[in-house]
């Protein structure tokens, strides 16, 4: 069965389109996939007969750290292209823009396979690697579309300054919390988009939500917006949250190896949430990102998106116990902040969260390590023992 | 650095008020963030600042930047001048 790594051989669209084309199951990895190539054939010839052919595999970046393989269906696949052609107002959109990689599924469905279903021109570029390339991309857009990881933003706004990309006019978000206290500097830099909060994950192959960012809308970033046609969204009595949808991956191969989704099986988005008024969906976070200290919750999601408000850099996090061996967290930023970005932070957070919900710690790397999709590796950061972090505020506890 | 300075950044840092909120009279009562865990971090502090650990009676007892004084001159940790 083919193995597809991004960014290899031949143009890696040229090579997409070709495996398409054909009838055979095939798999697409990211250029920088940490998965060790035996593991992967070892999982794609433990696929059944059935799941042979017309279907492709998709690796998730792994925030468990544990490598597992997503199968999809092709027809199913095209058919939330669609779908998100309808429900992104795709139409007026002459060409599709990469900034990511194409093997992270989001970028997969919403870009490469939504410009091949819908006959419109796919523009790659190596993204913020080489910022020259991505942004002169964008410059010549015909009026593109585009999606963004929150994560690439303060990359993106410090190569921009004062440029701006009007001719970019569907600007998507996915794959961390929507950046909802950046809108102001991200529609300066694309005044002419439309923005939209797309949610899913890589199970869902990998879309169940999308809604569109209006001015003056619910101003919350987990907000997510009603399902799309199709789907149904479930929260369980601990909130969390599981969906039926007729796009989604037929089976995933992990440690435990091949389990085929039941037709009408409800499958764990691992985040926590609840059903707002009108049927709209409030993601509360990742269910690891949401945890009791001391009896009371604590929401890293709503944390960071404080410390976005008042702090400029990359926001990251990890998990860690106190000195009483109670859950916590510390917040880890890039670059380094000054004494008064500090002073800032700590106030902000005094003046919204109670103590427990505090961080342990302030600490900076000199780099954000970051999953191939973009998004701050905490596994790693946590890894990265004090050696190269920097302490800039304790809680002492 | 004197040690009334050390004291008064040390209470900056572990409850998070703005150096116009600090008073050499200040009470725990007026500090919404001199709760329980803080008890518990402002005796680290003052561990790492002036080298005396307050024991956990010791540390729910204060309430009051006079007693944090109290405690640490009772210990030879002298606020003079």
């Amino acid at each position: 069965m083919r193995i597809i790594h991004e960014g290899e051989g031949k143009c890696t669209a040229e090579d997409l389109a070709e495996a398409w084309s054909s009838s055979a199951t095939f798999a697409f990895v990211a250029r920088k996939s940490n998965v060790d190539t035996a593991w992967l054939e070892r999982a794609l010839a433990s696929l059944p007969a059935a799941l042979r052919h017309r279907h492709f595999c998709l690796l998730t970046s792994g925030t468990t750290g544990m490598p597992k393989l997503v199968v999809g269906a092709r027809t199913r696949a095209e058919a939330l292209a669609r779908v998100l052609h309808e429900a992104q107002d795709g139409e007026p959109v002459e060409e599709s823009i990469g900034m990511l990689p194409l093997a992270y599924s989001y970028a997969f469905v919403n870009q490469w396979l939504w410009a091949r279903v819908h006959q419109r021109r796919l523009v790659t570029t190596p993204g913020l690697r080489a910022p020259g390339e991505a942004l002169g991309a964008l410059e010549r857009a015909r009026a593109a579309t585009l999606c963004l990881v929150p994560s690439q933003l303060p990359l993106l706004f410090r190569h921009c300054t004062a440029r701006t990309f009007p001719r970019v006019i569907r600007l998507h978000f996915a794959g961390g919390r929507f950046p909802e206290e950046r809108l102001d500097d991200v529609r300066r830099v694309f005044p002419e988009a439309r923005i939209y909060n797309n949610y899913g994950c890589a199970e869902a192959m990998p879309r169940l939500c999308v809604r569109v960012a209006e001015v003056g809308s619910s101003g919350r970033a987990g907000d997510v917006g009603r399902p799309l046609p199709g789907v149904e969204l479930a929260a369980s009595a601990s909130a969390e949250l599981s969906f039926r949808s007729p796009y989604r991956a037929v089976a995933q191969i992990d440690a435990d190896g091949l389990h085929a989704f039941e037709d009408d099986e409800w499958l764990p988005t691992g985040d926590l949430a609840e059903q707002a008024p009108g049927g709209r969906w409030e993601i509360a976070g990742r269910a690891d990102e949401v945890f009791k200290r001391y009896g009371e919750k604590v929401s890293v999601p709503s944390v960071l998106a404080a410390v976005g408000q008042v702090y400029r850099g990359e926001v990251g996090h990890h998990r860690d116990e106190d000195r009483g061996g109670e859950d916590g967290y510390v917040l880890v930023l890039c670059p380094a902040p000054s004494s008064v970005e500090v002073t800032t932070i700590l106030h902000a957070l005094r003046k919204t969260f109670a103590r427990s919900q505090w961080p342990l710690r302030i600490e900076s790397v000199d780099v954000m390590p970051v999953l191939p999709n973009g998004k701050p590796d905490t596994r790693a950061l946590a890894r990265a023992r004090r050696a190269i972090r920097v302490t800039h505020w304790d809680q002492r506890v | 650095m004197t040690n009334h300075q050390k004291l008064e950044q040390l209470f900056l840092d572990v409850f998070l008020i703005e150096p116009s909120e600090y008073r050499l009279d200040l009470r725990r009562s007026e500090v919404d963030t001199w709760d329980s865990l803080g008890v518990v971090s402002l005796g680290v502090g003052i561990e790492e600042t002036f080298g005396y650990h307050p024991t956990p009676a010791e540390a729910r007892a204060l309430a009051s930047v006079p007693d944090v004084i109290a405690l640490l001159e009772s210990r030879g940790i002298g606020f003079d001048g």
